[in-house]
């Protein structure tokens, strides 16, 4: 059964073009290579320092 | 290939030899990333939208420059009418890799060249935002007003046609909800949101005709006589409530016929019998005063014929009398004194002539002894038989003759005769005229002892002479 109330609260307004411009802004586009990267810069320099 | 770190061209070593960066882990997860590509790829091409996102999502979380992924997914949010998210993705796409990126460029060029496709849009959305708003203050039918114009707008807003969908069920129209959902289902076949609320929908639908078909099996049927009657329970049921209600209305219609009747046709019954009894009394006292005035005619026509009776009968009183008399004459002529008593005692004087009376006079002077003696004698017969109220008429037919007849005899006589009749004072008077005018014989004794001893009740044996 579902609940009427409980199920409207899903429901989230659509972004607007107007606020399509701070949704880009605000995504984090951090992927998986971005950490190997970091990882893997962290690293060399930990290498270098020894 | 070049070391993702700096850059040497590293061959097909896993490891690159300049700076000793993993390019073996690199390579995994870039591949990782097109495996997602395909899948998303795959269930975009089978309309599985909500999969392909996700998908897609997952593998631009490993390979961010994956453009195909993210032109991919700007066309799966493109589909489910979440446009403003699908240029957003494009955007980016072209940010990342600006050249050599053929379908964001298409796509951004396609939108560009329509000026009025994001005002249409924004608008949409807009309208679909207001709907939620709508939705959450209660306001349901506005809701579903603005809805409806959202998915004319965009027929591809899979989230609209989920919100109406919603809001029909929440409603019980369950084939609308039905009708909007399968159209979102067609746009986004796997969408897990659409799925369950088509389960919903189908359950809501089951039970309903259930409810239907049972109350269609719900038949009655029953013989009346030699007929089969069928009927469903629910019209059996309004029957015999029928049938009861009509029970209920005829007790009712008597209850207030009775209480009618009560205050209103009984009083009226009343007034007309008491109206009905005064009537008779009057009427019978009217009957009464004509009795009464019919008796006393009666009376004065009795008084009438008896006056005419009498003065009939004193006219044949005459005639005897005087044949009464002459009879007498005669037997006293003849010597037969007793017969001549007996016949002058018949005769009425009043009803005689002048000369008629004369005759009587003479003739019963001349008889008056005899008379008198004779009731004398009659006297002491009773007297003597004790029957002393035939005595007392004769005894006083003596003393009114004579009242000294034979030395007061017939006056003491007649005194006894009162007192053994209870007429005390009767009795007394006699003895005191006894004893006034004959003290000192055996008569005047006799009466002065009853009255020395004032009891008459004494005998005259008792007494002694």
């Amino acid at each position: 059964m579902i609940d009427f109330e409980e199920e409207i609260k899903k429901y989230e307004p659509a972004i607007e073009v107007e606020q399509a411009e701070e949704d880009i802004k605000a995504r984090d586009l951090t992927d998986l290579t971005d950490l190997l990267v970091n990882i893997s810069a962290q690293n060399a320099q930990n290498n270098v320092a020894k | 290939m070049q070391c993702f770190m700096c850059g040497t061209e590293v061959g097909d070593n896993k490891v690159c030899f300049n700076c000793g960066a993993d390019i073996l882990l690199y390579k995994q997860i870039i591949y990782t990333s097109y495996v997602f590509y395909n899948q998303g790829l795959e269930k975009a091409r089978v309309k599985d939208i909500s999969g392909a996102i996700e998908a897609l999502k997952s593998s631009l979380q490993y390979y961010k420059y994956n453009t195909n992924a993210r032109n991919l997914l700007g066309l799966c949010y493109y589909q489910v009418g979440d446009t403003v998210r699908a240029i957003n993705e494009w955007v980016l796409s072209k940010n990342l890799q600006e050249d050599n990126n053929p379908f964001a460029d298409r796509y951004l060029a396609e939108i560009e060249s329509d000026p009025g496709l994001l005002n249409k849009l924004n608008s949409t959305i807009k309208k679909y935002n207001q709907a939620i708003e709508y939705c959450k203050n209660g306001s349901r039918d506005l809701a579903t007003i603005q809805l409806k114009k959202v998915i004319s707008q965009n027929p591809n807003l899979v989230k609209a046609h989920q919100l109406l969908g919603l809001l029909y069920i929440q409603e019980g129209k369950f084939a609308d909800a039905r009708k909007v959902l399968s159209a979102a289902a067609k746009i986004d076949a796997n969408n897990t949101t659409t799925i369950r609320y088509i389960h919903e929908v189908k359950d809501r639908l089951k039970d309903q005709n259930t409810s239907r078909r049972r109350k269609k099996n719900d038949v009655v049927s029953f013989n009346d006589g030699n007929e089969t009657i069928i009927m469903t329970e629910g019209s059996l049921r309004s029957m015999l409530d029928n049938t009861r209600t009509s029970l209920i209305n005829i007790v009712l219609g008597i209850i207030v016929g009775l209480l009618i009747c009560f205050f209103l046709i009984l009083p009226t019954v009343k007034d007309n019998m008491k109206d009905g009894n005064t009537k008779t009394v009057l009427s019978l006292d009217e009957t009464l005063e004509e009795a009464r005035s019919e008796n006393e005619t009666l009376q004065e026509e009795i008084k009438a014929l008896k006056g005419d009776l009498s003065a009939y009968d004193d006219k044949q009183d005459v005639a005897t009398s005087y044949d009464n008399l002459l009879a007498a004459h005669n037997y006293s002529a003849a010597g037969d004194t007793k017969t001549a008593c007996e016949y002058i005692q018949l005769v009425t004087k009043d009803v005689l002539g002048e000369e008629g009376k004369k005759a009587y006079d003479n003739l019963y002077t001349e008889l008056s002894p005899a008379i008198t003696q004779g009731y004398y004698d009659d006297g002491n017969s009773f007297y003597t038989e004790e029957n002393y109220e035939s005595a007392i008429i004769n005894f006083k037919n003596v003393v009114d003759i004579d009242e000294d007849y034979n030395e007061g005899a017939a006056l003491f006589l007649l005194g006894d005769c009162y007192r053994l009749t209870g007429e005390k004072e009767a009795a007394m008077d006699c003895f005191n005229k006894v004893v006034e005018k004959h003290p000192s014989n055996k008569w005047g004794r006799q009466a002065k002892v009853y009255l020395a001893a004032d009891d008459t009740e004494l005998s005259a044996t008792e007494v002694g002479e």
